[in-house]
């Protein structure tokens, strides 16, 4: 990746933080969602995660990915993988959110 | 093996559309009690204290209990309800159903001069409705197999309410006088235990155990994945219901041992119970969120009501109460326990449903609000403790046989339930949540009784 796309894939998260998980209320980026993302060619590969499978709210938050990382200038088409492998643990919460959730000590 | 998992599920349309009906029965239930119709003041089987029985374990439970699982049995299994049209038929079947089997009481009471086959009409539809309702979630479970243990509590609890109904159904034929039903004269005594253990016990409380898992576990964070979780609970659950259900037919059928069989199984539900307490507490000691929100801490009290119903029952037996004091050990599981759970439960459900139908579509595009920004927990948890006290109260005063007591106590749970159902309304319609997150472009207020999917 070039320092132009490092520069888009930062701008890419940042863009994602508008997507929050609504039963934890914090954005799916500092509660740890996202797995990855990358640009190539201009098309953002996002691969990210949710907390439960078959709750309606996962694909919401897959189609809300798509469309704020869309909204990047730079972007020209967007690819999202929704995988439940590693499986989401509150140990990938961003300490800043952690704490004000009120969360006990992550072990 | 079963079909592949999914990623996501839709919501149901009908989902809130059971959920207000059976509000509305719950509050027409409270208000007769209020007003001294049925038990205490009445018979414990008498046709008026029938009528209560019924709406508040058909019209209020069972019906919240199916709009709830239709909608949460997907999530549970993470596959497709098998058949979304059959939703709202079950509903107009189970409504239908409930109102001619409470006219079929009614006219039994003596209160109006109506024909006796409402019953059996009745209690048909019911059979039609909830058969429907069993059919969806069942081909829902089979396409899932193996099963996740809280479905496995699912599963046993829809094959509990085809029994309860069952019952039900020859009981209405032996109330209506048919020639059929005049073959099984002794059926009302010694059924009516079994219709009502696979009812209260089997169809309500071992599928609201089994949800509850997955719920507390959502809610808390805290770690659910151990297999053996739920375990115990289950087999000793499920062995309890066998020996009551099938034992309880077998003494039927022979008119002899019941006492037995539901010594047998009650010490089987005792350890069942236990195992789901420590269970709980596993969860409630391991959860990584320390500030519970006021669904979570409501549903932990009227957990607190299953708790207690063993002790009650078990005093009530070594003073050799327990026949007088049936109605009140039977009222703390409906109100305390089951009732608790689901007003504490829909107190999540439905503004979460709420905000997947109008925040959902535009997320990504727009800042949104989060669920809890839908609701407002101060004022809410004025009307709960209101609830348990009222319940609480209420149960105390059937103890010590104090009907004016009990009523009293009973209007206060009404107004708590009043109270409670305006915030569900508040929620629904956005009321609570602050501007300017309310309404992002592309958002639209929900409509009250139906969800948009």
């Amino acid at each position: 990746m070039t320092a132009e796309d490092d520069d888009l894939v930062a701008r890419i998260k940042q863009a994602l933080k508008v997507v929050i998980d609504p039963e934890l209320g914090h954005n799916i980026v500092d509660l740890g969602f996202i797995y990855d993302v990358s640009v190539d060619d201009g098309v953002a590969h996002i691969t990210m995660t949710a907390t439960t499978r078959g709750c309606p709210a996962a694909s919401f938050l897959k189609e809300g990915v798509a469309s704020s990382a869309c909204l990047v200038p730079g972007v020209e088409a967007v690819d999202v993988t929704m995988t439940f492998e590693p499986p989401w643990h509150p140990s990938m919460i961003s300490p800043g959110v952690k704490a004000s959730l009120g969360f006990a000590e992550l072990n | 093996m079963g079909s592949k998992p999914v990623i996501g599920t839709n919501l149901c349309k009908w989902t809130v559309s059971y959920f207000a009906l059976a509000v509305v029965w719950l509050l027409l239930a409270e208000i007769l009690m209020a007003t001294g119709f049925g038990f205490p003041h009445d018979d414990i089987g008498g046709p008026d204290t029938l009528v209560i029985v019924h709406m508040v374990c058909v019209g209020w439970l069972s019906t919240v209990v199916c709009g709830a699982l239709i909608q949460f049995v997907p999530v549970l299994v993470a596959r497709p309800l098998y058949a979304e049209r059959w939703t709202l038929p079950a509903l107009a079947l189970l409504t239908l159903g409930l109102t001619a089997l409470l006219a079929g009481f009614l006219a039994l009471g003596g209160h109006f001069n109506g024909p006796l086959w409402l019953l059996p009409a009745g209690a048909g539809l019911l059979i039609a409705g909830f058969a429907l309702v069993v059919a969806n979630l069942g081909m829902t479970l089979w396409s899932a197999r193996p099963l996740p243990a809280p479905a496995r509590f699912v599963a046993v609890g829809l094959a509990c309410i085809c029994v309860t109904a069952a019952f039900g159904g020859m009981f209405a034929l032996v109330l209506s006088g048919t020639d059929l039903g005049a073959q099984w004269p002794d059926l009302l005594v010694s059924g009516v235990p079994i219709h009502a253990i696979a009812g209260l016990g089997g169809w309500l409380t071992f599928t609201a155990m089994g949800v509850s898992y997955r719920l507390l576990a959502m809610f808390m964070l805290a770690p659910d994945g151990d297999a053996k979780l739920g375990r115990l609970a289950w087999r000793a659950g499920a062995a309890a219901l066998a020996v009551g259900v099938v034992g309880g037919v077998l003494t039927l059928w022979r008119a002899t041992g019941l006492n037995l069989v539901l010594l047998v199984a009650g010490a089987a539900a005792l350890l069942s119970l236990v195992a789901y307490g420590r269970d709980v507490l596993g969860l409630y000691r391991t959860r990584k969120r320390r500030a519970l929100e006021l669904n979570t801490r409501m549903s932990l009290l009227s957990l607190g009501s299953l708790a207690a119903f063993p002790i009650l029952g078990a005093a009530s037996v070594a003073t050799g109460s327990l026949q007088s004091h049936a109605g009140a050990l039977a009222f703390l599981v409906a109100f305390g326990w089951l009732t608790g759970l689901v007003l504490a439960n829909l107190y999540k459900i439905v503004p979460f449903l709420t905000w997947l139908e109008t925040y959902g579509p535009v997320m990504g595009r727009a800042p949104t609000p989060r669920i809890q920004d839908l609701v407002a927990e101060r004022r809410a948890s004025k009307w709960f403790v209101l609830f348990f006290a009222g319940t609480w109260v209420a149960t105390l005063m059937l103890l010590l046989d104090a009907a004016l007591g009990f009523r009293i106590a009973i209007a206060v749970v009404t107004l708590a339930t009043l109270g409670l159902v305006e915030e569900l309304v508040r929620a629904r319609r956005l009321a609570d949540v602050a501007e300017p997150l309310r309404l992002p472009a592309g958002a639209a207020v929900p409509r009250l009784l139906v969800l948009r999917n």
